[in-house]
């Protein structure tokens, strides 16, 4: 839309022109190509906590303490500083006032977020923008030997208490929490819960619910389903008169029966796993119209594999609008085993209102990777609040990233393979990408390996990385340099880097971290001087 | 009456210079041509009410691909539910 690259010619452009129809947001980012974070102060000193994220909405920053009880959250600023003397504009140096932590951000609270025995989990955080709601964790010690106790699955890990905290940010005031007790909920990346505009997912892997929470604007979290045993709030009232026959009827039989054993073992598979057995029964039959063929395709596809049907667990959950969700089921073992390709996987998607399933796929199925490459923003799944989720770089939206992924699936040696690659990313975590302009795929071009809009540590390199322009191909735009060139002194030490880039201003930190485990040795900051 | 663009510089002062600008002592006899449709084909239902589609892209083809599928594997699911009847909970007999 503008004819030359000069920021001031194009403000000046932008006045008198308008861009073309749905692309006014486009045009007003391509002024990133003007403002980059080209000037870095090397090694800030800073306080000693572990800084996890921005906000989606740039307003705060997140920290939490080392020793993973506090919350500690700054308000991002810009640096301001004032030089004594002649000729200030031109200093290369800047003031050594202005090179501090604090230029950039300012402490609003310290908040203690865990009791005695619970941890902060460092990975987790989901952001509320409407209200400025920010979703913690905390859980206490893994329990070593976990009984199975009534409706917990065996082979899963126990967490005495887990939290998950309600709090403003503006203040830090807690507004409610949710505890699960004796559970497992996988907090890493997170990964256990999802949050789709008010209603938050999260999956008690030991118990094998999804508990659906909503997040009301007075800030209390509300019990509305738990889909799991159960489909619908009034199936346990059903279930348990049933069985009160059943039970009747089954003592004049076996009266020797241990009465400790669960309800389950006696009566029908109910809630999810009855919706899902009963819909991989259908698909089946209705494949043949023979009748003899039909029994033979159920007992070769259905009952051989019925067992192995009914270990499936839930593993993960996505919401992909306020009704439905994508389940991913699979084998209890996924979570201690490396290698998840080889183990088999299975998606579905599931009606939360009419408590249907209404699709199911094989995890290298081509139709849901068709679906997944299509639509792969849908699977990002978020509320018409935020727009900016609207503009994060994905081989849907953007056809750099779709080329990518085509040369990506030209190379791979198994396109059943390739497809598995891809799915295992299913169901997405929430709130996972940077929607920095940085990352767009049709301003910039970057290399994917050493920095790329999800942020994880990464193996660093001492090259600085590049972001050359797409528009005027070859030029470079800015460089993210992550420390001066050690040089041989420890040139053969692996380190991590780790970015954090603002979703709006031209700033972002690098961490330089010895290994994963430790904590960062450099703290490096990049803005537009 | 003199140009209607002053002393503005102009290719030809002598465009625009047949034009009266209207003024409501003279009304103009001119009205504009109405085009009216000769059949009734293009119509809308009188009972028609358009409104966004709630389901998004994804949702509406995982939702047509389900149907597809049913639709075309000649689905007899409806011989499911007379010959199973209601169902009863047995009492476990192994």
């Amino acid at each position: 839309m503008f004819k030359t690259n000069n920021v001031a010619s194009r403000i000046f452009e932008r006045q008198i022109r308008t861009p073309a129809p749905g692309t006014s947001v486009h045009s007003a980012r391509r002024f990133y190509e003007n403002l980059v974070p080209s000037f870095t102060i090397y090694d800030v000193e800073c306080p000693d906590h572990s800084f996890f994220k921005f906000t989606d909405d740039g307003q705060y920053f997140v920290c939490f303490s080392r020793n993973r009880q506090d919350l500690i959250v700054y308000r991002p600023t810009w640096l301001s500083f004032s030089c004594k003397g002649e000729d200030c504009d031109n200093n290369q140096e800047l003031p050594p006032q202005a090179k501090r932590f604090e230029s950039f951000f300012t402490q609003l609270y310290v908040k203690r977020l865990a009791s005695c025995n619970e941890l902060i989990c460092k990975d987790f955080f989901l952001y509320m923008e409407s209200n400025q709601y920010g979703i913690f964790a905390t859980s206490t010690a893994q329990i070593q030997d976990a009984r199975g106790t009534d409706g917990a699955i065996l082979g899963v890990p126990s967490f005495e208490k887990i939290t998950i905290h309600l709090f403003r940010l503006e203040d830090g005031f807690k507004l409610d929490e949710k505890v699960f007790h004796n559970d497992c909920v996988n907090l890493t990346h997170n990964m256990g819960a999802f949050l789709y505009d008010d209603l938050l997912a999260v999956v008690s892997l030991r118990y094998q619910t999804i508990h659906i929470l909503q997040i009301r604007d007075s800030g209390n979290l509300v019990d509305v389903r738990a889909i799991g045993a159960y489909c619908r709030e009034d199936d346990e009232l059903f279930l348990n008169s049933s069985s009160q026959l059943a039970g009747n009827r089954g003592d004049l039989v076996d009266n020797g029966t241990n009465h400790d054993q669960p309800n389950s073992n006696n009566s029908f598979l109910s809630g999810i796993k009855q919706r899902l057995l009963s819909f991989i029964f259908r698909e089946i039959w209705s494949e043949e119209t023979d009748q003899t063929q039909r029994v033979q395709c159920l007992k070769k596809k259905f009952y051989f594999h019925f067992q192995d049907y009914v270990d499936l667990v839930i593993l993960k959950v996505q919401f992909l609008d306020r009704h439905h969700l994508l389940i991913k089921f699979g084998s209890v073992d996924v979570g201690a085993s490396r290698n998840t390709d080889q183990l088999p996987a299975f998606f579905a998607v599931y009606n939360m209102e009419t408590t249907e399933i209404v699709a199911f796929y094989q995890n290298a199925a081509d139709e849901l990777y068709l679906l997944f490459e299509r639509f792969c923003d849908h699977f990002h799944a978020t509320s018409i609040n935020s727009m900016y989720m609207n503009f994060i770089s994905s081989h849907s939206n953007n056809i750099h990233a779709l080329e990518q992924l085509k040369s990506m699936k030209n190379k791979a040696t198994s396109v059943s393979q390739f497809v598995k690659k891809m799915l295992s990313s299913l169901p997405l975590n929430c709130q996972s990408t940077s929607p920095s302009p940085y990352f767009d795929q049709s301003l910039f071009r970057f290399d994917e390996k050493l920095i790329s809009a999800t942020d994880r540590p990464r193996q660093s390199t001492d090259h600085p990385i590049r972001f050359i322009s797409r528009r005027q191909p070859n030029i470079l735009k800015f460089k993210i340099k992550t420390g001066p060139e050690f040089g041989g002194a420890d040139g053969r030490s692996k380190k991590y880097s780790h970015f954090l880039f603002h979703p709006a201003w031209p700033l972002a930190l690098s961490f330089i971290q010895p290994s994963l485990f430790l904590p960062p040795s450099a703290v490096n900051i990049h803005f537009r001087r | 009456m003199g140009s209607m663009l002053g002393n503005l510089p102009s290719f030809d002062p002598h465009n625009f210079s047949q034009l009266r600008p209207s003024d409501p002592s003279n009304p103009s006899k001119m009205v504009p041509s109405t085009y009216r449709p000769t059949h009734s084909r293009t119509l809308p239902p009188p009972d028609q009410v358009i409104a966004t589609e709630a389901k998004n892209i994804l949702i509406r083809n995982i939702y047509q691909r389900a149907e597809e599928k049913l639709r075309s594997k000649h689905a007899a699911t409806e011989h499911l539910i007379p010959e199973h009847g209601c169902k009863q909970t047995r009492p476990s007999t192994s």
